[in-house]
């Protein structure tokens, strides 16, 4: 933290308007930021936290020519006199969708390119410094596109560094990356931070790494900087965050609940471990009520003994499945889990039978998916795919949802639409392109255009990835529903705190086969199978372990409601 | 013979066309082109542009065009691209023999166009050979030196970044259109319907990709203005920086040599 430059940042009454846009983004926002310090910009959808953090290298305003007000001075530079180009050599970006901001073909020449641009004759020394720094070398001659989520990530965060920035801006790497890798991208930040002394900053809603990482929180509201304050302190302010939709860590909201005193609530699991020390709290409770996954009757889904393989250019043959047989029962709601890469979309891939199995049979619903076209077993199966932009092959969101009835010659279609549509509550963007919706509004739309088509299995992939947890909680919802209407769900997902909420059943999936498989409390209370597979439990899970139980609950309702129960048990234990 | 059916689709399936393309765009390292230097490759591409059309012929049309494949062969070209051109050669061919029919004498014009088609075939080989051993980077070196703006060949270096992407995003449109449609009930003789569903399908993906990509390539700008692309373009230091590693060696005159004598023996002993 001990910062060795000297670049600040200050934000002076900001106005920013966008070209052809009435309202100002930014509307008088003021803020400062000391070297070396490790910053969250938090805020809602469309407050501004974005266009504020993008007017420090200079693309707010010179990329985007709207109307700026007031002033921005960085490391010394007033960023209305300065070029991008000048900029940047003191402020690093690392886009939101990284994949996008890749533009070579191996992870050499990427992070190459900026010391190239700018003619540094040290640019191979540079690679490699940034490469090591990163632990990234090794993979110079390796292609972008063959490389995990991570990786990729990382080779973006590499090559904004590879200019050696005082400064490094970081845009959402919680919401495009799987728990594990967003923890690796934050402790090479944290590195960063406190060895090399860059002030970091990332605009952040998972608050779960802004307590354990940053030192403040910069709330944005409306176009203005409503605060910044000390971490500790910015989580405590409940009430302002949720206006925002932004939800605090669940240690946090268990103790709002169970502490009332108002003394100030902790927000990291080690506070809280030692904050409810003292309370006993009866071990094992049990949530979705039956405990036993209702595996009776006839399979809908069987897989046997699948493996499942393919050849990349570079990185050898990756063999995806390994001998994996899995049987899924009706009425069953299912969670796949698993780092990436463990297999989970290739399994559901197989299950439509797009893909056929190297060795082993898949069947689904009594057919085997060999010996029938995929459009035939989708009368059957709907996979919502994790990128709902791939979904969408028409020009309005009903457009797409009446797709499958119009191609089959349904007569009811109209009404059916209407239905699905009037379901997922789709009336106010209907007429839109499905692609220009913002996230949460695409996976809605492209569960509607799963659902239209009636189906009893139901495959999600990842339906709650790169959401803000307001969003999150949406789709949480909209799946219930959707449980409703059809016989089977099947997700795939490395969000544990869906599965925990949701499921009946848990398959616990690691380099390709299935290594737990059972009730969601018996699999998060086995620590060591989660380790493996390389997740990590949720907060509820990790509080109860630091507090000795063996099965914890695993909401935060249910957790503050054993703390309260058994609170008045230890008074009267104690006196 | 199922076996052999089998074995067929294996090597036209979506996936091994897509690898082996691929293969050929980024795998050039061990071929022999891919030693040279890009401007002097560059050169003899143009200046065997020119040499098939100095000569008449049959036999010195065929000794260039055995020289070629041997470099084709080197370069480890693309095997559905050597198909796609056989292919595409033999059946003009093979249509000129129709039209003809009703005009005259076939044969005769088949035989007629014989010098014609090679000359075109052995400017495919070349330049199959000559591309598919340049990466994305000596490509855009190559034309970067002989005075291309970089805007340009950037462009060429970001096409081979995002063709697998495309690839990927194109196959899993296509599929987002299967599981949407109805396949045809009666494939027909040799599965024919089925067949036009799926080129239907094919075309109709495109659309929704371009939208994508659209859509995509905002960020992409914005990042690389923010890694200094526009600074690049002034930039002596940055061209110098990025044309540095390119140097003619004996190897490049040698072989250029040696391509304008082996023509020059053709033309002369035959």
């Amino acid at each position: 933290m001990t910062a060795i430059h000297n670049s600040h940042i200050a934000v002076d009454e900001l106005q920013f308007q966008y070209p052809g846009t009435d309202e100002y983004v930014l509307d008088g926002a003021n803020l400062t930021i000391e070297p070396g310090e490790f910053v969250a910009v938090v805020g809602g959808n469309g407050s501004g936290k974005t266009t504020l953090c993008k007017s420090f290298n200079g693309i707010i305003p010179h990329f985007y020519e709207g109307d700026m007000q007031g002033g921005v001075s960085v490391a010394g530079h007033d960023v209305a006199e300065s070029s991008v180009a000048e900029l940047s050599q003191h402020v690093g970006y690392v886009f939101q969708e990284f994949d996008n901001q890749l533009v070579s073909p191996t992870v050499f020449e990427e992070v190459a390119f900026a010391p190239m641009n700018y003619g540094h004759e040290d640019y191979r020394e540079r690679v490699h410094r940034t490469l090591d720094l990163l632990d990234l070398d090794g993979l110079e001659d390796r292609f972008v596109w063959e490389l995990s989520g991570g990786q990729k990530h990382l080779v973006a965060l590499a090559a904004a560094l590879s200019l050696d920035p005082d400064i490094l801006v970081v845009d959402e790497p919680a919401a495009q990356l799987d728990p594990i890798n967003a923890r690796e991208t934050y402790e090479q930040l944290a590195t960063l931070n406190q060895t090399h002394g860059k002030t970091i900053i990332t605009i952040e809603h998972q608050t779960e790494f802004i307590a354990e990482y940053c030192d403040s929180v910069v709330l944005v509201e409306d176009g203005v900087v409503s605060w910044k304050r000390p971490v500790k302190d910015a989580l405590n302010q409940i009430t302002d965050l949720r206006a925002q939709s932004v939800h605090p860590p669940q240690v946090t909201r268990i103790a709002e609940r169970v502490l009332d005193n108002g003394e100030q609530l902790p927000v990291t699991i080690s506070d809280a471990a030692t904050r409810f020390a003292e309370y006993a709290i009866t071990d094992g409770g049990r949530l979705n009520g039956d405990s036993e996954p209702a595996s009776e009757g006839t399979p809908v889904i069987s897989v046997e003994d699948v493996s499942h393989s393919y050849d990349t250019l570079r990185s050898g043959t990756k063999h995806v499945l390994d001998d994996l047989s899995l049987e899924v029962y009706p009425d069953e709601r299912v969670v796949l889990v698993g780092s990436n890469g463990a297999g989970k979309s290739t399994l559901m891939q197989l299950l439509t039978g797009l893909e056929t199995p190297d060795s082993g049979t898949v069947t689904v619903d009594g057919t085997d998916t060999e010996r029938v076209l995929p459009e035939e077993l989708a009368d059957e199966v709907v996979y919502v795919k994790q990128n709902p932009e791939e979904m969408f092959i028409d020009d309005s969101v009903r457009a797409d949802v009446a797709h499958y009835l119009k191609d089959r010659d349904y007569t009811d279609v109209e009404q059916r639409v209407d239905g699905v549509i009037d379901f997922l509550d789709l009336e106010a963007l209907e007429d839109r392109d499905g692609r220009l919706l913002s996230v949460g509004q695409q996976r809605r739309a492209s569960l509607a255009i799963g659902l239209a088509t009636n189906p009893s299995i139901v495959l999600l992939d990842e339906p709650t990835g790169s959401l803000d947890l307001a969003s999150r909680e949406e789709v949480g919802r909209t799946i219930d529903r959707a449980g409703e209407r059809v016989e089977t769900v099947v997700i795939a997902t490395h969000d544990l705190e869906l599965a925990a909420s949701w499921a009946t059943r848990v398959v616990v999936l690691d380099s390709g086969g299935i290594i737990a498989d059972g009730h969601p409390n018996e699999v998060f209370a086995n620590l060591d199978v989660l380790d493996r597979a390389n997740l990590r439990p949720p907060q509820t899970v990790r509080l109860g372990t630091e507090l000795g139980l063996k099965q914890a609950p695993l909401t935060v309702e249910a957790f503050a409601d054993s703390l309260n129960d058994d609170a008045s048990a230890t008074t009267e234990g104690g006196e | 013979m199922m076996a052999a059916l089998d074995d067929l689709r294996e090597a036209t399936s979506v996936e091994a066309i897509k690898s082996d393309l691929l293969r050929t765009a980024y795998e050039n390292e061990g071929s022999f082109l891919h030693k040279l230097d890009p401007r002097v490759l560059l050169l003899w591409y143009v200046v065997f542009l020119f040499v098939p059309w100095l000569f008449y012929d049959v036999t010195v049309l065929l000794g260039l065009l055995v020289f070629v494949s041997a470099l084709a062969m080197l370069s480890r070209v693309s095997l559905f691209l050597v198909g796609l051109m056989t292919f595409t050669v033999a059946t003009t061919l093979g249509s000129y023999a129709v039209v003809t029919v009703f005009t005259g004498d076939p044969v005769a014009a088949v035989r007629a166009l014989i010098p014609f088609t090679l000359k075109l075939t052995i400017i495919s080989v070349s330049s199959l050979a000559v591309f598919s051993s340049m990466g994305p980077k000596t490509l855009s070196q190559g034309l970067q030196s002989l005075g291309i703006p970089r805007q340009f060949t950037f462009l060429i270096t970001y096409g081979y970044r995002m063709l697998p992407v495309l690839f990927e995003e194109y196959h899993d449109l296509v599929n987002s259109f299967r599981l949407r449609s109805t396949a045809p009930s009666n494939p027909g003789w040799f599965r024919w319907r089925h067949y036009t569903y799926l080129l239907k399908l094919s075309m109709r993906a495109f659309y929704p990709m371009i939208f994508n990509v659209a859509k995509r390539s905002r960020v992409t700008v914005e990042a690389m203005e923010a890694r200094g692309f526009s600074h690049s373009l002034q930039d002596d230091a940055s061209t110098d920086l990025r044309l540095a590693d390119m140097k003619i060696r004996p190897l490049d005159v040698g072989f250029f040599a040696g391509s304008l004598t082996l023509v020059a023996v053709l033309a002369v002993f035959i």
